[in-house]
């Protein structure tokens, strides 16, 4: 297989977006990585000249343990998401064509509500005198002193909820072009169901998982406003830490070395998978 | 861009001024922070229009003026953005003679001020930040910041998630200055606020209000305004003022160097310190205006409340938080310790 070199006329098409991506993307991404190396002064401005020193501030002993737990509640959200997306991505493609459309249309109709609402209504459930609470005492499974809000496990949980939807419609979309026959096939040649469902399912819909972690790992780095609200004094991620650099420390080049270190570790992720996608590709070449 | 807006507002101006083109006064302020129907006044006496724009704080307020943001002509920044403001020159000295009203002033809170002579900066509303409680399910209640010590609360009382508030309280229970220098006096109130953290449900600058109304929370680290506002509509709300002393936030009224309706701005600041103006406003907003001329209009009631009007002792106790520049580091070092600690 060769690439063609594109025409003119595909280049035009691909210019404007190309164009937006440059100004509002790729200009401002470059701005932040910038003023990272440049001082702050206590008013809250940027300084002259060019710094490493803030760089060298990021080895603040604070921070460890906010980095361990962003990357911890992520890799949870990503690993929660995508074994309850696979089963359904997999229920949802073998369904009757009716019921299909409206198992889908199931899981998107949560975003016709605001996000902040939804992230309030979990606020009404896990309130500390709601009835969810009540039910958990009752079942002694709590007590009347214990709280379900405020604590890295509802920030968990409040993120899956938010992302699952992102997890399942991309591993639905490869169940779909998936051929069930190859089960049936694994099955007659004597797989268990379970042991089909690992080797050959899972395989088969390897691009659509692959989707499905980065838009769910990569905006549950970024969290911000999810910890802000449901989170606790020991639940604060990254985001929290820039957004408090940026409105009350007043030191832009601190939040600008954070959010490029956020940036970079966005980056690693999509650039592992391009290479994986990469290698499966020349290995179909060769 | 905001001149872009400014000149739409002019034509608009143009367009319905039936001729005759009346000047119009913009006002960068904190929302619900000014009672409508005086504003309907100022524009009526002083045959102009008021345009009010808001910002919900100090910082996003000054970011946005150094963005470039120009046209305004009465700003209210609080005390330690005034001084802020002062040193980067961006405001502009006041006339005396034309605000003839400072004379009013209640002098017990204008030494507090940014600038004691209101050489640039006027007075407008003085708040403190306490604690407010449900009275329905808190027993033994005392007027202090130990409060944040009770086991019994764990989990449902939140302090606010402002370093120098919060740091602020620990240093008043401590009985050190909200302001110090002192890395020594910084690190035992860091243990402190340590030792409360374990009790809180978190950090909290907005949703303590709705917590404490629906009963979420029990106990809230807050400002005095706002948990009235509360109070207003749940009568199991009730606002203390620890005795080991608050700090008060000061908001002032600055002219930015570049306004352009000037004599009407102090016209503006003029009319707000006229007494019986004064006293409209702080039945409105519940944050007392200091005004000494205006107390004697105000409702006896709601001037004696001590929450609004600090005890004479407690204020003896009570300062207001100052910039302290370079020296802001050491609240973010131990802040950010605060915030890491398990």
């Amino acid at each position: 297989m060769h690439l063609r070199k594109p025409s003119i006329t595909e280049w035009l098409i691909t210019l404007p977006s190309l164009i937006w991506l440059f100004i509002l993307f790729l200009i401002p991404t470059l701005i932040v990585f910038a003023i990272a190396f440049k001082p702050p002064d206590p008013w809250g401005g940027i300084g002259s000249g060019w710094t490493l020193d803030t760089l060298r501030s990021l080895a603040n002993p604070n921070y460890p343990p906010i980095v361990y737990r962003t990357i911890g509640l992520s890799i949870g959200t990503t690993v929660i998401c995508l074994s309850l997306a696979l089963p359904t991505g997999y229920a949802i493609a073998r369904a009757p064509a009716k019921w299909r459309r409206i198992l889908l249309l199931l899981i998107v109709i949560p975003f016709w509500t605001s996000f902040l609402i939804r992230i309030f209504a979990w606020k009404v459930l896990l309130h500390p005198d709601g009835h969810l609470k009540q039910f958990l005492v009752f079942l002694r499974l709590a007590d009347e002193q214990s709280m379900l809000l405020y604590r890295p496990e509802a920030v968990l949980l409040v993120m899956v909820y938010t992302l699952l939807p992102f997890a399942v419609l991309p591993l639905y979309a490869a169940s779909e072009k998936f051929d069930f026959r190859l089960l049936e096939a694994a099955r007659d040649l004597g797989a268990t169901p379970w042991r089909a469902f690992r080797e050959v399912f899972i395989p088969g819909v390897r691009r659509g998982l692959l989707t499905a972690v980065l838009m769910v790992f990569i905006p549950a780095l970024g969290s911000y406003i999810i910890p802000d609200l449901v989170g606790g004094p020991r639940s604060e991620m990254v985001g929290n830490k820039i957004a408090q650099r940026t409105f009350v420390d007043r030191n832009l080049p601190h939040a600008s070395a954070l959010s490029a270190g956020l940036t970079l570790a966005v980056m690693a992720p999509m650039l592992v998978v391009l290479m994986l996608q990469g290698r499966r590709r020349d290995a179909l070449e060769t | 861009m905001f001149r872009y807006v400014a000149a739409l507002f002019m034509v608009a101006g143009l367009l319905t001024g039936c001729g005759e083109r009346k000047p119009v006064l913009h006002v960068y302020n904190w929302a619900d922070y000014m009672k409508p129907s005086l504003v309907r006044q100022f524009e009526e006496e002083f045959n102009c229009r008021v345009v009010i724009d808001t910002f919900d704080s100090n910082e996003a307020m000054y970011a946005r003026l150094r963005a470039g943001a120009s046209g305004y002509d009465v700003i209210f920044p609080s005390t330690y953005m005034v001084q802020i403001m002062q040193e980067q020159g961006m405001l502009q000295p006041l006339n005396p003679d034309l605000i003839p009203n400072t004379a009013h002033l209640d002098p017990a809170y204008q030494e507090m001020a940014a600038d004691a002579d209101c050489t640039h900066a006027v007075p407008y509303m003085i708040s403190n930040a306490g604690l407010a409680y449900r009275a329905d399910s808190v027993e033994d209640v005392k007027p202090s910041w130990a409060m944040l010590d009770r086991t019994d609360l764990r989990g449902r009382m939140t302090m606010l998630d402002d370093m120098r508030e919060t740091i602020g309280a620990a240093l008043k229970y401590l009985g050190y200055s909200l302001n110090t220098r002192n890395v020594e006096e910084l690190e035992e109130a860091r243990d402190v606020v340590i030792r409360w953290k374990r009790n809180l449900a978190k950090f909290e600058n907005e949703q303590y209000k709705n917590g404490i109304a629906s009963g979420e929370f029990l106990l809230v680290h807050g400002y005095n305004g706002d948990i009235m506002q509360v109070m207003e509509e749940n009568e199991h709300v009730v606002y203390i003022v620890p005795e080991e002393g608050v700090s008060i936030a000061l908001d002032e009224m600055v002219i930015p160097v570049d306004a352009r309706q000037v004599e009407l701005a102090h016209a503006f600041i003029n009319f707000l310190h006229r007494p019986e103006v004064a006293a409209e406003n702080t039945e409105y907003v519940f944050f007392l205006c200091p005004n000494a001329a205006a107390y004697e209009l105000i409702d006896d009631e709601l001037l004696n409340d001590p929450s609004i009007n600090l005890e004479p002792e407690i204020l003896a106790r009570s300062e207001v938080i100052e910039d302290l520049g370079e020296d802001n580091r050491l609240y973010t070092a131990v802040w950010d310790e605060i915030k890491a600690a398990r």
